[in-house]
This record gives structure tokens, sequence and C-alpha cells, in this order.
């Protein structure tokens, strides 16, 4: 047995790569992007507020895999050609900013007003506002709830699949099939409770680096 | 219902474009240019053999489901084998075309190949006449059959004894097309329908578990799986539920590749090399 899943661990651990690379790459892309979303959404121009709705709306309320098909296969037709991967990472983006966006927005919406008045009177401009004072402050606010969306993601990255991209879960598909047997899908759960386990950790220290008012 | 689907997927589009040029993924120039390049391509694409295009590139792609063994899929080092594949591998070496392995998701085939990202489908792909109406198939170039596998000893012998036991097959597989042209033999069934699982792998463990009396199934994955789990547990039954034969999908234009394939997979019965490959992955 053991020996048996030492033999699966290298299509296992190519698999993994995939996941990986999805997973960084999302993560990297859609925290600043969704940074911009909540500013979007909180800005006082109209349109832009309303644009930046729809978005999430859209984002939102489909199926991530349903916009991976879109943009993969739909986007083609009116003249605009991904390759797999980049198609995948833009789908993710795309619907990873949104969530984001809404829970930076919680943050930045929950600081006392009073803070921005301060601001003003010590002298800083709205930018300075924004990255010294607000930003710090909404960090510490949102982590656990991005925490959640962050480990959310891991599993998410199996959707890739759909574009004949070769992750983690399907690896340990591949290997079922091939053996008519269960355990290669056992080791790849063991895989993404280990990855899980890492991000919880990590989380959790950045969670008492936060916690500066205890 | 129809049309507020489509205004909804219009309205999505729409979106997505907005976003892309809002997150400023590509500028003005280089979309206009990516536009006028792909209607360029997309205009003739629609009825130009694309023999010539991949005979200069000297590379052909072939798209696969690789999770579906013994045809296509990846051995313990992760590289694409089967039988499929061996046989395509020696088809484009004679033609001097190099053969690119595509993995592809098997409900996206058609999308895959009409959207021009694989050069064909070559993946146990059964000829049926809806699939016509989409692709140009090859010659056939292995038959199939929907077999009944039962475990060794069991009571049901032939096709008359499944009534009142439980039959397994997988979800929108052909075996499960295969049982629905008797109907009344289905209706005779435990529960009066198949038990239907996402893989075959699948259906063969509740055999197994002997929850389910017996699993319909394509031959060719029947008797792999007979093979991974050793001959003496199984037996496959002399009756079955009909012939069927794979081809290979092209797009409807592209004849001229088509042809080529047709015409040495022939020389390759004759001087005995497609043989074997079919004792390599079958047996006699």
């Amino acid at each position: 047995m053991f020996e048996y899943i030492l033999r699966l661990l290298p299509a296992l651990l190519s698999g993994l790569e995939v996941t990986l690379k999805v997973f960084f790459l999302t993560l990297v892309i859609s925290i600043p992007l969704g940074i911009l979303v909540a500013l979007g959404r909180l800005s006082k121009i109209k349109p832009l507020v309303f644009l930046v709705e729809l978005y999430i709306w859209v984002m939102r309320g489909t199926p991530l895999l349903l916009q991976i098909v879109v943009i993969f296969f739909g986007l083609p037709i009116v003249g605009i050609t991904f390759d797999r991967f980049p198609a995948a990472i833009l789908a993710f983006v795309l619907n990873y900013a949104a969530y984001f966006g809404e829970i930076f927005r919680g943050g930045i919406e929950s600081i006392d007003k009073g803070q921005y008045d301060a601001a003003k009177v010590l002298g800083f401009t709205p930018a300075k506002t924004f990255t010294r004072i607000i930003l710090p402050q909404m960090i510490k606010i949102v982590l656990p709830s991005v925490a959640n969306e962050v480990i959310t993601l891991v599993k998410d990255t199996s959707l890739v699949y759909v574009v004949g991209l070769g992750e983690l879960l399907r690896a340990g598909k591949i290997a079922s099939n091939r053996d008519a047997s269960l355990v290669p899908l056992i080791v790849v759960g063991v895989f993404y409770l280990a990855l899980t386990a890492v991000l919880t950790a990590v989380f959790q220290k950045l969670e008492e680096r936060y916690s500066y008012f205890q | 219902m129809r049309k507020s689907l489509k205004t909804a997927v219009i309205l999505m589009l729409v979106l997505i474009l907005g976003m892309i040029s809002l997150v400023g993924c590509s500028n003005e120039a280089a979309k206009q240019e990516a536009l006028e390049k792909e209607t360029a391509q997309q205009e003739p694409a629609a009825q130009e053999d694309s023999f010539e295009k991949i005979k200069a590139k000297g590379k052909v792609v072939m798209g696969l489901d690789d999770t579906f063994a013994p045809m296509g899929f990846r051995d313990e080092n992760n590289k694409i084998v089967g039988f499929d594949v061996d046989l395509a591998q020696e088809v484009f070496k004679r033609n001097d075309l190099e053969l690119v392995l595509q993995p592809i998701d098997w409900t996206m085939k058609e999308a895959e190949l009409n959207a021009g990202n694989i050069d064909m489908i070559w993946n146990a792909y059964t000829i049926t006449e809806e699939r016509k109406e989409k692709v140009a198939f090859t010659k056939p170039y292995l038959d199939n059959r929907q077999v009944i596998v039962t475990l060794e000893g069991s009571d049901v012998k032939s096709k008359s004894d499944l009534a009142g036991k439980k039959v397994a097959a997988q979800t929108g597989s052909s075996a499960v097309d295969a049982m629905n042209t008797e109907p009344e033999l289905v209706k005779s069934f435990d529960g009066g329908e198949p038990v239907l699982f996402d893989t075959n792998n699948e259906a063969f463990m509740d055999l197994e578990a002997k929850r389910v009396d017996a699993v319909v199934a394509d031959e060719v994955l029947a008797r792999y799986y007979i093979k991974q789990k050793g001959a003496d547990k199984y037996t496959i039954l002399d009756e079955d539920f009909g012939d069927e034969e794979y081809g290979i999908g092209f797009r409807k234009q592209d004849k001229k590749l088509l042809e080529m394939v047709d015409k040495t997979l022939d020389d390759m019965r004759k001087d005995g090399s497609y043989d074997l490959i079919y004792e390599k992955w079958f047996g006699k």
C-alpha cells in the first residue's frame, strides 16, 4: 500500500503544481484588484458605482465554472482568444476580486468617520489617509473573512479541469480510473487538508500580528 | 425564456469585456488588432480545409479525455498512453506530423474542436447520428459492444435474468442509451431504471460491494477493469445490449486530414501493425 502511494506521488505532485499556480496567481492579482473594487463601490462617481455593482452581481451571481467556460469558449466568438491557463486565471481573478471587494468594502465602512476628519486636521492627503490610516485597520478587520475566501479558493482551483488543465483532483481521478481504486482520491484529500492546515496557520500568525489592541 | 437567456449571456460578455478594459489587461490598439486578426481567421476557418496550415506547422493536435483508461489515460509517470494514443502516434509518424496530445474536458469536446483548439477528437468516440451533425467521422476503427458484467457465480446468466435485479451504468454513457432501446427490460429492473454512477469505476466498485447485480459498459472498458481486478472475479455474459463503433471526429471542412487518417489506418490494418497495437492493449 505504502509503495503504491509512493508511485502515485509524481503524477499528483505535478497536479499540485498546477493547483498551486492557479491559487497563488489568483490571490496575488485579485487582492489588490479587490481593493480597487471596494474603492469603486464606495466612490462618489455614480456611473462607476453602478458598473462595479453590476460586475459584483454577475461575478457572485453565476457559477465560477460557467464564468471559466464563457471566458475560454465564449470570448473567442467576439474576437478575444486566451490560452487555457490565462483564461482560467482571468476567470478566477475576476470572480475572487468581486468577493474580496465586498469584504474590503465592509472593512472600510466599519472604520469610524471621525478618523477621516482627524486625518484632515493633521494635514493628511486623502490618499495618505487611506494608505496610512484606513487600510491598516481594514486589514485587521477583514482578516478572518479573507482567510475563509482563501481556503475556499484552494478547493475551487479544481474547477480548471473544464479547460483541460490537469490539476490535483483531476490527477487523482486519472489514477483512480486507471487503477480501479479509491486510494488516489483519498491521497488527494490529504493533500488538500495539508494545504488548508498551512493556510490556517499562516492566517493565525497574521491575526496575532495584527492584534495590537489586546 | 430563450431570449432572456441570450440577453443574460450577452450582458455577461459585455461585463467581462468591460472589466478587461477597466483592469487594463489589454489596451485599445492591441484589442482592435486581436479582433481584426480573429475575424480574419474565423471567416475562412468556417469553410476552409486546415490541412495546409497543419502541414506548415508540422503538428496536429489530438483532443482526449486523459481519465479514460485504456483508450487514453496517464500512466504512473504521468505520460499519456493508451490504445488510441498508440494508434494515433503511428498514424501521424507515417505522415511526418508531430502529434500533440491535448487533455480536454469530455463534455466540451465539440466546442474545443470547432474553436480550433484541437484538430480532432480521438478517444473511444462513438459514432452517433447526433454527433454526425456536428463533426465528420472517419471510417469505424474499432468495434465495441455494450456488455453485461456480473460477479462470478451470479445467478444472472442471460439478459432476461436481469428482471428484478439492480443494474448499474455510467451517467450519459452509450450503455444507458443502449439499455433504453429495450424499455420493457429496463422497467423490469429493481427500481425500474438503472443505477447511474459518475464513472464506470464506481459502477464496478458497487458491483463488487454486491449492492448491484450487474454493470452494463463498453466492452473495451469492461475488459480493462476486469484485467485490473482479476479475471476470475467477473463474468461477461454472452448476450449484450448491441454493437457500436468508434470513429475519429474532425471538423467538417477538414476532409483532407480525415482522408489521410482513413488511408493510413487501412494501411496499418493490412501490414499488421494495427493488430500489434490491439494485442498490446486488449490481448488476443
